[in-house]
């Protein structure tokens, strides 16, 4: 489990509550992660009759989740105490990896 | 009398012989058949139940940036659910062929919309779970799981990703 960077974070455009006072600008963080061989040997199988492959699921989920720590860590690093309007993107790069990014804007609020 | 039935033998041995021969290879897909006909019916059913029991309140999910009663924010947290979902072999192997003379591909619009769904569903749980009265600002997001290429592993799949900001009046 990876240490917890304690800057709240919203999805809309501001946080409730609380004054945008200074933007620091665009944070991302991103991790390429590909798929394990051995976990691959059940999702293969479950392929076959299709529906929900488990072990991706939580893999992505994982891996998003350090994502947005980094991201974090990025916001930290700049003096912002919050990033506001988080947006999560995916694309699969070659060699059945996937890259997981998610960007926001760090900004200074009161 | 003996050779008859040592003829019998070696006929039912050799019937034997190539049904077997034949069914190992068919094997993968018939499990392929029996997901498609009747596990992916079935997950698909108790995902209409887990919606219809949601469904008796008003959506909570909303893709607006403010909630729409404007009522004060008092707690938020940033929800986030995904799922992974495959066609099987079959619907594969179907949505090549239909893929052929183009328009639309039925069955793997189902998929993509059985998965969309589930996601959602996922979120609607989350939000009801933590005790969020609304999910505003849903975004969702989708990818393919691309296989390795030369590789023997074909797994494929899309994920779909919806998140938003669950709200606390």
């Amino acid at each position: 489990m990876q240490p917890q960077v304690n800057i709240p974070f919203s999805n809309t455009e501001t946080i409730p509550g609380m004054t945008i006072t200074q933007m620091m600008g665009v944070v991302t963080g991103s991790t390429v992660r590909a798929k394990n061989v051995f976990k691959d040997i059940g999702a293969g199988l479950k392929n076959m009759v299709g529906g929900e492959l488990k072990a991706y699921t939580e893999l992505l989920q994982e891996s998003r989740n350090e994502a947005l720590y980094r991201m974090l860590v990025d916001a930290q690093a700049r003096g912002a105490n919050a990033v506001v309007n988080v947006r999560f993107a995916t694309s699969s790069v070659a060699g059945g990896a996937a890259e997981l990014l998610a960007y926001g804007t760090a900004v200074v609020v009161q | 009398m003996e050779r008859l039935s040592s003829s019998n033998e070696v006929i039912r041995l050799v019937v034997l012989y190539v049904v077997l021969s034949l069914l190992v290879p068919l094997l993968p897909w018939l499990v392929s058949g029996i997901g498609t006909a009747v596990y992916q019916p079935k997950k698909k059913q108790e995902l209409l139940q887990r919606e219809q029991a949601f469904a008796k309140t008003s959506d909570v999910l909303s893709t607006l940036s403010k909630p729409l009663s404007g009522k004060e924010v008092k707690e938020y947290q940033v929800l986030m659910t995904n799922v992974v979902m495959s066609p099987s072999w079959i619907q594969i192997l179907v949505g090549g062929i239909l893929s052929l003379f183009g328009g639309e591909i039925n069955v793997f619009t189902k998929v993509v919309d059985w998965s969309r769904r589930e996601a959602q569903q996922r979120l609607r749980e989350q939000a009801a779970a933590g005790g969020y009265d609304e999910v505003i600002n849903v975004r969702m997001e989708t990818t393919t799981l691309s296989k390795i290429r030369g590789a023997k592993d074909k797994t494929t799949g899309i994920e779909v990703l919806a998140y938003g900001t669950g709200i606390k009046y």
